[in-house]
């Protein structure tokens, strides 16, 4: 009998977290409509201002312009320290999209860490912080709270720091990390060297060479970095509100996963109960009519 | 009269996307209009107002306070920090947007002559509406 009570006890305790799991999903979906309007919405700015920086960078590739006092257009040769953002989420239980983050961030610690390249880490976001400080990497500054409610204005402050050293020649470079909003059963993960702009890699289309760009501004090259600044701002908000798209995707579909597993359980767990309670019955049958027969 | 396309976008989505006659931009060397088949183009804009203009008749503006415009030969685009569009139904909604563009412009501009002459403007476009 006593295996009996065992079993109920468990089917309660696995129907409860499966209600459990069923409502994150719930509180999921509903976040994951409004972050996916606004990640929407910020593509097509992003999408823009990626545009016009490439424009510009094709151009400066196409004409062979030298000497752009801006570094973010030029090569820079032996980097010796480079800045990298990593957005992962506060909270958990969202399957593998912080660890998919994490693994990405170790490739390129591996990449560089043959090189004489001294990395900077900047984390975003409790997950990722915790795996690092877990695994004894230093990193360079943490914030939380900051990638489950991007802000414009926190985000611009936060990536002010990496911008003005790569300005100042202290950082030769910088990477933002993170894991996007793909549809709502994928993620993507996206690692996206933000600075130096890699000129090569932008395309020479013929129409470019026809034309030219007329850059009306008193100061060039403070109109240029003006527009980098932005650019980059621009990523790591982006970043930010496609990390949020896909953490609330990522958790809706393991809540789904989590909350079809207990339903399954339930369901052996049933059976298990129901075969033990036909025995225990058997076995009761069995004592009364051998008591019976005795008694005969 | 031959069109463009207009595109006027935030971080936070688009402010206006479509077809105009004419649009007058608020440049870092001083305003500018553009019209069909200009040049192309690339400069910073300081805070001030758009305007543009769909048709003969209607002239909208839209305050903003930082920005980078790309014109090509068939579109412009403008990329702007903040926008707020000088619309409504009804003269409170009118006032409202009013307040939130003086807003916008006061906090990015320390110059109280910008933030006069660009008010002025504000307080004109508004009256049209009205």
């Amino acid at each position: 009998m006593a295996n009996l009570k065992n079993i109920q006890r468990q089917i309660k305790s696995v129907s409860n977290t499966q209600k459990t799991t069923r409502a994150m999903k719930l509180v999921s979906t509903a976040k994951l409509r409004r972050a996916e309007e606004l990640a929407k919405r910020s593509r097509l700015f992003s999408n823009k201002i990626n545009q016009v920086i490439a424009e510009i960078a094709g151009r400066i590739k196409c004409h062979n312009v030298n000497g752009i006092g801006n570094r973010s257009f030029s090569k820079i040769e032996n980097p010796k320290m480079i800045d990298i953002v990593f957005v992962t989420a506060d909270k958990g239980l969202c399957g593998g999209f912080n660890i998919q983050t994490i693994k990405a961030v170790n490739k390129l610690l591996a990449q560089y860490a043959g090189k004489q390249v001294k990395i900077r880490l900047r984390g975003v976001g409790k997950k990722g912080i915790e795996y690092f400080r877990f695994k004894g990497i230093e990193l360079f500054d943490e914030v939380k709270d900051l990638s489950s409610k991007p802000d414009l204005e926190r985000s611009n402050k936060y990536i002010a720091t990496s911008i003005r050293d790569f300005n100042d020649g202290i950082t030769d470079g910088l990477y933002i990390v993170y894991n996007g909003y793909k549809n709502v059963i994928t993620q993507e993960l996206h690692v996206n060297q933000i600075l130096p702009l890699d000129v090569d890699q932008f395309e020479c289309k013929e129409v470019v060479k026809e034309s030219l760009l007329e850059v009306e501004a008193y100061n060039q090259e403070v109109m240029l970095s003006s527009l980098v600044n932005k650019y980059v701002e621009n990523n790591m908000y982006y970043a930010l509100i496609d990390s949020v798209a896909a953490e609330h995707s990522a958790r809706m579909q393991a809540m789904d996963a989590a909350t079809n597993n207990a339903k399954q359980m339930v369901k052996t767990l049933n059976v298990q109960y129901n075969k033990a309670r036909q025995a225990a019955i058997t076995t009761e049958l069995i004592e009364i009519i051998s008591g019976v027969e005795s008694m005969k | 009269m031959d069109t463009f396309k207009l595109e006027i976008l935030t971080p936070n989505g688009a402010i206006f996307m479509g077809n105009v006659i004419s649009v007058t931009l608020p440049g870092e060397e001083g305003e500018f209009g553009v019209m069909a088949h200009h040049a192309s183009l690339t400069t910073l804009l300081q805070a001030g107002v758009i305007d543009l203009s769909t048709d003969h008749n209607t002239l909208e503006s839209v305050a903003v306070n930082w920005g980078v415009v790309q014109v090509d030969e068939s579109k412009v685009v403008v990329l702007v920090d903040g926008a707020v569009s000088i619309k409504g139904e009804s003269e409170s909604e009118i006032a409202k947007a009013l307040a939130e563009a003086k807003k916008l412009i006061e906090d990015v501009s320390d110059s109280s002559v910008a933030i006069a002459s660009v008010s002025a403007k504000l307080e004109n476009a508004a009256q049209r509406l009205i």
